[in-house]
Formats: C-alpha cells, sequence, structure tokens
C-alpha cells in the first residue's frame, strides 16, 4: 500500500483493462497452439509471482518455500484424477483446500519466525516434502507420476487464466480491507502494529494461507497440463525464485507489478531458452543481480519517479551502498 | 564388542568425519552472515571453485591437494574479496531480502560460467593415498576423511584466533556489532567487510579442496553445500566459531544415523526436520547469541 | 477504585534491576507526572504496563483486568495507549492510513475501513495534522511525527494514554502546544501517565508528580513539593537546586 496509487483506475485505464480482457478471453481462438502455451505459461507465472506477493512483498516475509504448495496441488490433483476418478476441477479444488489447510498449520508455527530465519524454515519444508513425496508408493515415488491426458489444450488456457485473476483480484482487494491494513502496519513494523491492537499471528497466516492455495492451484494445472510429475520438478524452489524476481523487477507495491514482470521476464526467458540452457541461466543470474543492485524496488517505481532514470539508480546506489 | 555397538561406532565415526567436512563448509557461512549480515547463497559455488581449482592444480601440475589448500584458500580469498567490494557492498544496506536475491543471482553466473568452462562432467582427485584406511581397533577410518578433519580443526582454530586475539579480529567483531560506531572510530568498514567475506571464501575453497578428495567435483555441486551452511548455522548459532564446529559434527551425526536406521533417503527429512525444530524452540542455535537481523 | 494500579513491580534484566519495588495507580481521568534521571526506569515501567515487557514480579490491574502475561495487542484493546519516545510511524502508509489502523483494530472497532478512514479524518484534524493526511508517514517532520503517534493512540480510544517523552527535542512554542492538545486529550476523559524530561510541561499539565530513580520510587506528590524534595533534586544533580526549565 504505497500513498498516491490508485490513479490508475482513471476512465482510460477502463478501457485499456477492459480491452485486454476481452483479448484474453478470445485469444486461443486466434492464435496458435505455440502462443496459447506461451500465454498459458505466462500466466502461471504471473499467478505465482502475485500469490509470492501477498505474503512476501506486502507482508514483508520472504517465503521460499510456495513450491511446496504447489507440490501438494499438484499431486492432490494426480492422485485423486487417477486413483479416485475425480474430475479435474473438483480434484484441483481439493488440492487448494489441503494446501490452505496445510499453510494454515505450517504458518502457525513458521510465521513466529521473522527475516532470514522464516525464509530458510519455509526452505527447509519444502525439501522435506520434496523427500518425503520420493519416498512415499501413494505419490509414485522417485519415478513421479503421470496424469490422465486432457482432450484439448485451451482448457489449460482458461484455469490458468482464472487463477491468475483470483490472484490479481486478491492483490487489488487486499489494501482496500481491514486484513490489508493489519498486514501493511505487520510489515512496516510489527511491534508498532501490535501496541495498536492487532494481533500479528492470524493475519499473517491469511496471507500465507492464500498464497499457498493460488500455488496449489498452480500446481494442479501445472500437473494436468504437463501430464507428469515427479518431485524434483513440483518442489523446485526454482518456482519461488522466479515468481520474486519477476515481483521486483515489476514492483512490489501494486497488483500489476508482478504480472508485469512476469510477462516480460517469461517472455524474454522463453527467447534466451530456445537458443539454450546456459544462455538463459546466465542472462537470469546476470539480470538478478543488475537488478537488486540498480532498481531494487522494480522498474515500475523508476518509472514512476520523475526526472531521468539515471537519477532514479543513483538516488537507489546511495540508499544502499555502503 | 557386539556388532550392534560396533555398527554404532563407526557410525559415530563417519558422522563425525563427514560432520568435519559440514564444519569446514559452515565455517565461511557463518561468518559471513553473522558478521555482514548476508545470507551468502553463494557460499556453495565459492566451495565449487575450490575444488576445481584443488583438482587443477592437481591434475595440471601434480601439486598434492593437501599442499595446495594454502595456495587455494589464498586464490579465493581474492575472489572473495574482489566479489564483495565491487558487488556485494553495493547493496549492503538494502533489505535482507535483496541481498538474498544477490547472492543467488552470483551463484548463478559462477555455477553456470564453471560450467561452460569445465563442461558438467564430474571429476574426482585421486592420489596414491585415496583409498586407504587405518584401523582403529575394530573401526575403519579412511585416511583422507581423517585428514579433513583434522584440517577442519586447525581452521576453525585459525580462524577463532584471528577473530579474537588479532587486531583485525576486533575490527571485525566491532563492526559486525555496531557499525555506526565501528565507522565513527575510523575503522574501514567497507574493507573490513571485503576482508571478512575473502576469509570466508578462503574457508569456502579450502572445504572444497578437502571435498575433492572424497567426493565427485562438477558445476553444480554447491547448492548442497549452502543449504548444510545453512542447517549448520541454525543448529550450532550464527557467528560463532564453535558453534560452526558443533553444528556441522552434530548434523553429521544425525544424518549417519538416520541414513542407518531410515535409509538413505531420509537426510533432508532429517536435517530440515532438525532444522525447523531449532528454529521453533530455540533460534540463537545452540551455541549461537541472539541476532539482530535486518528487515 | 483506581484506573491502573501496578504494585511491587520488579524487572530485572539479568542482574539488572530495571525496576525496583515501584507501587502506582492511576485514577480515572487523572493526569500524573513520571520523572527521573535516564536510566531510572521509566521506559520500562512503561513497557511493563504495554505488555511489551513481562514483570518479574508484581501485579498489573487496568480498570478491573489482571493485566499479567496478556500480550501487547490485548492490552491495547482493553484501553491502554502509548506513544513511543522515537516515533513509529507505518512509513510507507500515508498519515491517513496510519490512523486508520488502530481505528480498525481497537475494541470497539469501524465497521469498515471507509469509515477507519473517516474516523481518522477527524482524529487528525484534533491533532492539527489534517493537511498532511495524504502524505506519506516518511515525509513528516519530528513535531509532526510526535502529533501522528498522538493521533494513533487517541484513535485507540483509550482510557488511558502513557506519553513517552512526547516534547524532547520541541522548542519552547512547540511545548505549548503540546501541552493545549494535551489538555484537550485529557478533557475528554483519558487519564494520563506523562513521562518527560521538560519540567514546565510536567508542572503545568500533572497533579501528581511520581519521581523514578535507579528503578526505585524516591518521590510522590504535586510538582512544586515534589521538584523541592532533597532527594530528588540529589538525584538529578547532586546539587542544591534545579535547573530552571527549557
Amino acid at each position: 500500500m504505497t500513498a498516491g496509487g490508485g490513479r490508475v483506475w482513471a476512465g482510460a485505464g477502463r478501457a485499456v483493462f477492459a480491452a485486454t480482457a476481452v483479448f484474453a478471453l478470445i485469444f486461443p481462438l486466434l492464435a496458435g497452439t505455440y502462443y496459447v502455451r506461451l500465454a498459458t505459461g505466462i500466466y502461471m507465472f504471473g499467478l505465482l509471482a502475485s500469490a509470492w506477493n501477498l505474503i512476501g512483498g506486502y507482508t514483508g516475509y520472504p517465503d521460499f518455500g510456495g513450491a511446496a504448495y504447489l507440490g501438494i496441488g499438484a499431486y492432490t490433483t494426480g492422485i485423486l484424477m487417477v486413483r479416485a476418478h475425480t474430475p479435474f476441477g473438483a480434484a484441483l479444488g481439493a488440492g487448494c483446500l489441503l494446501a490452505a489447510v496445510v499453510a494454515v498449520l505450517m504458518g502457525s508455527l513458521l510465521l513466529r519466525l521473522r527475516g532470514h530465519y522464516f525464509a530458510i524454515a519455509t526452505l527447509g519444508f519444502l525439501l522435506v516434502l520434496q523427500q518425503l513425496a520420493a519416498n512415499l508408493d501413494i505419490t509414485g515415488g522417485g519415478s513421479g507420476m503421470n496424469l490422465p491426458v486432457a482432450s484439448t489444450f485451451t482448457t489449460f488456457y482458461y484455469w490458468m487464466l482464472g487463477a491468475l485473476v483470483l490472484a490479481v483480484a486478491a492483490g487489488w482487494a487486499l489494501p482496500r480491507v481491514r486484513v490489508g491494513y493489519a498486514l501493511a502496519a505487520i510489515r512496516e513494523n510489527q511491534d508498532a502494529a501490535q501496541v495498536l491492537g492487532i494481533t500479528p499471528l492470524p493475519f499473517k497466516i491469511i496471507a500465507y494461507a492464500g498464497n499457498a492455495l493460488l500455488f496449489g492451484a498452480a500446481g494442479g494445472i501445472y500437473a494436468y497440463w504437463f501430464t507428469f510429475i515427479d518431485p524434483p520438478t513440483v518442489f523446485n524452489v526454482d518456482f519461488t525464485i522466479q515468481a520474486v524476481v519477476m515481483t521486483l523487477f515489476g514492483g512490489p507495491g501494486t497488483a500489476a507489478g508482478p504480472v508485469v514482470g512476469a510477462v516480460i521476464l517469461k517472455s524474454l526467458d522463453t527467447v534466451l531458452t530456445n537458443r539454450s540452457v546456459f544462455f538463459h541461466n546466465i542472462f537470469f543470474g546476470a539480470l538478478v543481480c543488475v537488478l537488486v543492485i540498480f532498481a531494487p524496488r522494480g522498474v515500475a517505481e523508476i518509472a514512476r519517479t520523475r526526472g531521468s532514470l539515471l537519477r532514479a539508480v543513483r538516488a537507489e546506489l546511495g540508499a544502499s551502498r555502503l | 564388542m557386539s556388532v550392534q555397538t560396533q555398527i554404532a561406532l563407526q557410525n559415530a565415526l563417519n558422522g563425525l568425519l563427514i560432520g568435519g567436512t559440514y564444519a569446514t563448509v559452515a565455517l565461511g557461512f557463518s561468518l559471513v552472515w553473522g558478521i555482514l549480515n548476508v545470507v551468502n547463497l553463494a557460499h556453495g559455488a565459492l566451495v565449487m571453485l575450490g575444488a576445481y581449482t584443488t583438482y587443477w592444480l592437481f591434475t595440471l601440475f601434480g601439486v598434492d591437494p593437501f599442499l595446495s589448500l594454502p595456495l587455494t584458500g589464498a586464490a579465493l580469498f581474492v575472489f572473495g574479496y574482489c566479489v564483495q567490494r565491487g558487488i556485494i557492498n553495493q547493496v549492503m544496506r538494502a533489505p535482507f531480502l535483496i541481498t538474498f536475491l544477490l547472492t543467488f543471482g552470483l551463484e548463478l553466473l559462477i555455477t553456470n560460467i564453471a560450467q561452460a568452462a569445465w563442461t558438467a562432467d564430474f571429476r574426482s582427485v585421486t592420489t596414491v593415498y585415496s583409498g586407504r584406511s587405518l584401523s582403529v581397533g575394530p573401526l575403519t577410518l579412511p585416511i583422507v576423511r581423517g585428514a579433513s578433519l583434522l584440517i577442519a580443526f586447525v581452521v576453525a582454530i585459525l580462524l577463532h584466533v584471528l577473530l579474537t586475539r588479532t587486531r583485525l579480529g576486533t575490527a571485525i567483531r566491532a563492526t559486525a556489532s555496531d557499525q555506526e560506531a565501528a565507522r565513527l572510530m575510523g575503522i574501514p568498514i567497507a574493507r573490513v567487510y571485503a576482508i571478512t567475506f575473502g576469509i570466508a571464501a578462503a574457508s569456502a575453497g579450502v572445504a572444497g579442496g578437502l571435498i575433492s578428495l572424497s567426493f565427485p567435483v562438477f558445476p553444480a555441486m554447491g547448492a548442497g553445500y549452502t543449504l548444510i551452511g545453512f542447517v549448520v548455522c541454525v543448529l550450532g548459532g550464527l557467528g560463532s566459531v564453535p558453534g560452526a564446529l558443533l553444528g556441522g559434527l552434530l548434523l553429521g551425526l544425525l544424518q549417519t544415523y538416520a541414513a542407518s536406521w531410515l535409509g538413505p533417503n531420509y537426510d533432508n527429512i532429517v536435517a530440515f526436520s532438525a532444522l525447523i525444530l531449532v528454529l521453533l524452540v530455540r533460534p540463537a542455535g545452540l551455541l549461537g547469541r541472539v541476532q539482530r537481523f535486518r528487515g | 477504585m483506581p484506573l491502573f494500579s501496578g504494585l511491587g513491580l520488579v524487572k530485572l534484566f539479568g542482574r539488572v534491576v530495571a525496576v525496583d519495588r515501584v507501587d502506582l495507580t492511576i485514577e480515572p481521568g487523572e493526569i500524573v507526572g513520571l520523572i527521573g534521571p535516564n536510566g531510572a526506569g521509566k521506559s520500562t515501567l512503561v513497557n511493563l504496563i504495554t505488555g511489551l515487557e513481562h514483570p518479574t514480579e508484581g501485579r498489573l490491574e487496568f480498570a478491573g483486568h489482571a493485566l499479567a502475561g496478556l500480550p501487547p495487542p490485548v492490552i491495547a484493546r482493553l484501553g491502554i495507549a502509548r506513544t513511543f519516545q522515537i516515533a513509529q510511524p507505518f512509513r510507507n502508509m500515508t498519515v491517513r492510513q496510519n490512523v486508520a489502523v488502530p481505528a480498525l483494530f481497537r475494541a470497539d472497532p469501524a465497521p469498515d475501513v471507509r469509515a477507519a478512514l473517516r474516523d481518522a479524518d477527524v482524529v487528525l484534524d484534533t491533532v492539527g495534522l489534517g493537511p498532511k493526511r495524504d502524505l506519506p508517514a516518511r515525509a513528516l517532520t519530528t513535531p509532526d511525527l510526535r502529533r501522528l503517534e498522538l493521533a494513533k493512540a487517541l484513535a485507540l480510544h483509550p482510557r488511558l494514554m502513557l506519553l513517552d517523552e512526547v516534547m524532547a527535542g520541541l522548542t519552547p512554542a512547540e511545548v505549548d502546544q503540546a501541552m493545549s492538545l494535551l489538555r484537550e486529550v485529557h478533557a475528554r476523559g483519558i487519564a494520563l501517565l506523562v513521562i518527560e524530561h521538560v519540567l514546565r510541561a510536567v508542572m503545568g499539565l500533572c497533579r501528581r508528580v511520581i519521581v523514578l530513580h535507579h528503578g526505585r520510587k524516591i518521590a510522590e506528590g504535586a510538582p512544586a513539593q515534589v521538584t523541592a524534595d532533597a532527594a530528588v533534586i540529589q538525584a538529578y544533580l547532586g546539587a542544591r537546586s534545579l535547573p530552571s526549565t527549557p
């Protein structure tokens, strides 16, 4: 919640928004399979980035274990579809629900930690689940599991789009409701928030569970889309890292920032990965370094600064450098 | 003695031996975290560079890996100093998420450049004495691992002496304790941070060199060691050399016993469950002081 | 029956005795002053009352509720508000949003965000920050930050306000303004515990003054009486009279 935001939704903004919405809905009718897939991938990362922003950016609790819930969503969806012949929608719902429940339980423990310790603990949880999934039979162990094949691809496009809209809506609504005020206060100064009547833990759990539900949704759709999942693929910290970088790139202060970051970076990423994985990693690594040094509050913040880009960058350096 | 006891004792020995390696890996990590308040996700990459340095010195010039350790340490010191002074220094005052991501980016760069330069093939450093073991009563003690444990202690002692009995060490600890006050007293904190990081990189390099004798060397090997650094620091406490030692040995024992009872596929589950437990019950670690965190 | 009573309060930090068997009562609607040299234990006492620290010994009661072991948010909702010595604003939120926070989380909360913001506007006008309501809190000057602290405490609808050195660093004119503001607040029936070094404010506002030194209460009574007390003068200066106030 930053001061001065909200001018975005002027008349012109609404028109653009409506146009984008219509475009997104009819896109599969216009474009070929390759582009529909690309868009679905972008939506997925927009979803993950927006979800991460709820707990990481907005509440200030950098969660690095979000993929734990992506995995829970993926495997729950898979197991129900394969063993209980549950239709996708219901299986996905169950996956999201389970992810949220686990998040409430784990969150009530982990959210008592702060800063670095919270970050590592969440990562630890992710790794525990990854290894657990590799050891259990019901998940197919280390060999992974196969899901039924869907009839058309566009199913995933719309499911992912829907989940993305949900995530962005949550990010948009949060600063405007009571829970959002509590979380912002917690982010800014948790001790001051407490003496003003806020009991932090329940609110933090809400943000954390929201993040988990959305990661779970992404996981369930991903599982059905790729028809094969195994522990290292879904319980993979890389999802979170990308979500964080995209959020930082686009700016964590707005609901649109993470999505903007996802669109730009995922597109670039796809172009580069087509060259080679090495290229992709080098680009990504260099990008992260450059980004955090020169533009830690995101490109959006820089764009918003009056005056030259150079001055904004210098200001950032001045503030952060020893 | 019974077979049970023998197995238990061998496990204990193996645990201590591997724990010594963990401790050496974690020393540098703990130093950077405790003193600079930076969680260095590229630490494992530094270990990897140390391993490759030892490998190449051995393969190209025939330098014995134990003898080349000081060289590896020096090389990594210079590298670490430059990286901190030039890159990480830019974000020392930013919220910790920023430095977290920066070191992550560095890790990606270092690992991938290494892969481009040296391919992903597994290498190993095999000397004349690599496979030999000593018999200590009913137990087997591989020579290389035993020597590694000894060196781990030596490095820990050196580091401890440096921190507590030299002027540099006092400057380092003062800066960690109160950056502003240290600066006001004329301590060149940018340089102190760079030296500290250099020392940490050197110890990571030495750890890498020791590792190259017993484990395969490949560009992606670092990530696992960064994680180990985390767990050891949480178990033993930050900014504490004895803590890193204790934490490392403890983790080594935990993992070895877990592997022995539950099977090899439970090592992460055990390690990280222990980590979460310790964080919840005693966040400062077994020997650590309560750490002021930033952001 | 007193609004607040702390009996036999002791707080140890290791072997350091920060608060040493202090008794403190505050009647409803009273203005009580708390003075003492630096390190006397005043802030620790405030932390004990608001739940940020737990007393090693002693009992705390507020409006019939025992405060022992209650977490700070619960104590805040019971009706005890505090300002911090070093202002603790929510830096990246607007002034208005800052004050809306307590309006949303007090015991009788505003029904929704919009109502809370309107509530905040009223409070901000009271403390004189109305024109700056849409500025980010990080853009405020120190005196304004103090007003913001006060506004946030007010928005909590407290019955007791603990004011931790709100006058520190203010010019004499600003002190006057602050004093009249506090009188307005008091006129609403809110009891005040004024922790201060600025003696003019203490003399001008408080009916009763308590003096702390090395964690112990060394004097209690009307301001004129207390400032003439030999033990008090000794504690502050080891001299024969108090300096004229700034």
